[in-house]
């Protein structure tokens, strides 16, 4: 399902969420959201998802998703506390409305992730813990086998076992039934490697929306003296640098070309790659330090 | 249609169970203190004149502050469920009024049986139009305080005018203050002030949930 | 179960070269699907068959329609001469260069190799 939303802004009284953003998604891949706290991701997908009305346009193949029965047919989302399970509301209860008001539904599959969860069924929800609450978003999240799913920090509370479960099922369910999924996360060491794409947000604005492995192969650790460090990084696009002694080490965004290369093996300088996670956090604006 | 069935089909049952229970339980109660002293009044009067309404209102909360976020995230827009749960209100409160009148039914025969008063209750008309005035002003304040948090404050002084407009047709639910005269010099036209009330409360629903955002619950 | 440090789909290229190097591939023999890859490593499978795609470029695989990925015949002769060509460069010079940089004489690393060749070792 594609994606295009374009001016987007969301504001909450006086603060400002998303701030008049635009882009497009080509769709039926696994994409990850990426963007600190408060960056405005939540906001985001909760526009995509039709829960609030936006300023400027979100479109789904094309509709417009607001109270748009045709375009909303398509879209889940879940959010960290699942807005489909109501805490009163007993498991088997929560998923009966899945089955009841979903036409995607997949009511079989959801039966086997509660159990490959080991959710009780008979427990209400809002006497689940965390990790179980959110293991429960993600069965409604890809029982519901929308076109458009989207999966908002739902790792939450998950311990390691569970969160390698959820990736396999996730992997296993996207090959199976192809469609557009949307990760939002913290922990992106761990799913990188299952994204094909990635959006990268901050304070409400897109900083870029690239290919991961294109992205990993944009970030060069350029290590070596200081000076020739310097000499070499002048008028490239520095993230971020530390320093040992003498030796400097610098994070260099973007593709260096062969003469830069030459030059750099005639410094001396080590070159290496920068781990999603580094160049995220570099990206995005540091805490209490400057970008 | 979905949503219509499924809450319907739910909450009608449930709502019947717990009626059926609180019958048992008001009969139980009745014959205890018969015990004691003489039976005067219909005991079912003060659980379908008192209590029920409540139980309304309740019906009509749940609805929107519960059962509005679920449709929403599994893909149905405000306008179907608004759609389905105003048609619903009214099934509701038609259910309602049916069960309180095999109550009424039920209990009249066990009175005469044994021999006991009761007092006057009102018609199912009157009943029915209190019942669903109840839901939807239930549904109406929740979604204001669902929509604007301790701002939905007020909606309840509206609320409140709404709901008493119906109680003047059920004995032993009280007067109005001040226009005590108006509604007994209407006789049976004031149910048109119900009627109006109704729509008034679904009006403010619609008008406050037709794009109130999903916000993030709380844990 | 990867480093993150480059991309992965080379990675996996690397792998399956090796393979084919070591004989676990044969030649002509089919190789797992992109999706069997996918679950495998915990990867997505547009990476995996991007990988693939390396390799049918760099004819190390090749496409039967409908069927899935062969290994060629010609693979393995050709990633050994591609590894002849680089031996050398990418693994003797740093061997030697570590050598010096702890201080092993080059004598002693020659008669090490000797013994490999006598089959001493």
């Amino acid at each position: 399902m594609r994606v295009d939303v374009s001016g987007l802004t969301v504001r909450y009284g006086d603060v400002t969420a998303v701030d008049d953003m635009s882009f497009s998604l080509s769709g039926n891949k696994i994409y990850g959201l990426l963007g600190r706290n408060g960056s405005g991701k939540t906001s985001l997908m909760s526009t995509l998802a039709g829960y609030r009305r936006p300023i400027g346009s979100v479109q789904l193949d094309g509709e417009p998703v607001f109270e748009n029965a045709g375009a909303m047919r398509n879209v889940c989302l879940v959010r960290h506390t699942p807005d489909a399970a109501d805490k009163g509301d007993k498991v088997a209860e929560a998923l009966n409305f899945g089955k009841a008001w979903r036409d995607t539904w997949d009511d079989t599959y959801a039966h086997e992730l509660v159990e490959l969860f080991k959710i009780p069924l008979r427990t209400k929800v809002g006497e689940l813990s965390l990790g179980q609450r959110s293991a429960l978003g993600v069965v409604i999240g890809l029982a519901s086998r929308s076109p458009l799913t989207m999966l908002d920090e739902s790792h939450l509370g998950m311990d390691t076992p569970t969160r390698y479960a959820f990736y396999d099922t996730l992997l296993n369910d996207f090959m199976a039934h192809p469609r557009t999924i949307i990760i939002s996360t913290h922990l992106i060491e761990e799913l990188a490697s299952l994204l094909e794409e990635v959006v990268i947000i901050d304070s409400g604005r897109l900083v870029l929306q690239e290919e991961a492995d294109v992205l990993r192969s944009r970030g060069t650790e350029v290590t070596g003296s200081a000076s020739d460090v310097d000499e070499f990084t002048a008028g490239l696009t520095v993230l971020g640098s530390k320093s040992l002694g003498r030796t400097k080490a610098a994070m260099v965004y973007g593709t260096l070309d062969d003469s830069q290369l030459i030059r750099a093996r005639q410094l001396g300088l080590e070159l290496g790659p920068i781990a999603l996670q580094d160049l995220f956090v570099h990206l995005t604006e540091p805490v209490g330090g400057k970008r | 249609m979905k949503i219509f069935r499924q809450v319907t089909a739910s909450l009608v049952a449930f709502s019947t169970i717990v009626a059926a229970c609180v019958f048992a339980f008001v009969v139980v109660v009745t014959f205890v203190v018969s015990a004691f002293r003489g039976v005067e009044i219909s005991a079912w009067n003060i659980v379908t004149s008192q209590i029920a309404r409540w139980y309304l209102l309740w019906a009509g909360v749940y609805v929107i502050h519960n059962l509005l976020p679920i449709a929403v995230a599994h893909g149905r827009t405000r306008r179907e469920f608004l759609v389905a749960t105003s048609g619903f209100s009214v099934v509701l409160a038609l259910a309602m009024t049916l069960v309180a009148w095999l109550g009424f039914l039920a209990e009249g025969g066990i009175y005469t049986l044994m021999d006991w008063r009761a007092d006057e209750h009102g018609t199912p008309l009157a009943y029915f139009l209190m019942f669903l005035v109840w839901c939807t002003v239930g549904m109406f304040c929740a979604a204001a305080f669902d929509r604007f948090g301790a701002g939905g404050i007020f909606s309840v002084p509206l609320g409140l005018a709404l709901v008493i407009v119906t109680t003047v047709r059920i004995p032993g639910s009280g007067n109005l203050p001040f226009i005590r005269n108006i509604p007994s010099l209407l006789g049976s036209g004031w149910h048109v002030m119900s009627v109006a009330a109704f729509l008034i409360a679904l009006a403010g629903t619609w008008a406050i949930a037709r794009d109130m955002p999903i916000r993030l619950r709380t844990s | 179960m990867f480093d993150d440090r480059s991309p992965i789909y080379r990675q996996i290229a690397d792998r399956i070269k090796a393979d084919v190097l070591n004989g676990a591939l044969k030649a002509d023999e089919q190789v797992m699907s992109t999706n069997q890859y996918a679950a495998y490593y915990r990867i997505n499978p547009a990476t995996a068959a991007k990988a693939f795609q390396q390799l049918v470029d760099e004819r190390v695989l090749y496409k039967k329609r409908g069927i899935g990925m062969f290994v060629s015949t010609q693979a393995r002769d050709m990633l050994r001469a591609q590894g002849r060509e680089t031996f050398f460069g990418e693994v003797v010079d740093p061997m030697v260069a570590e050598a010096r940089a702890i201080g092993i004489p080059l004598a002693d690393v020659i008669r090490r190799i000797e013994q490999h060749e006598n089959g001493d070792v």
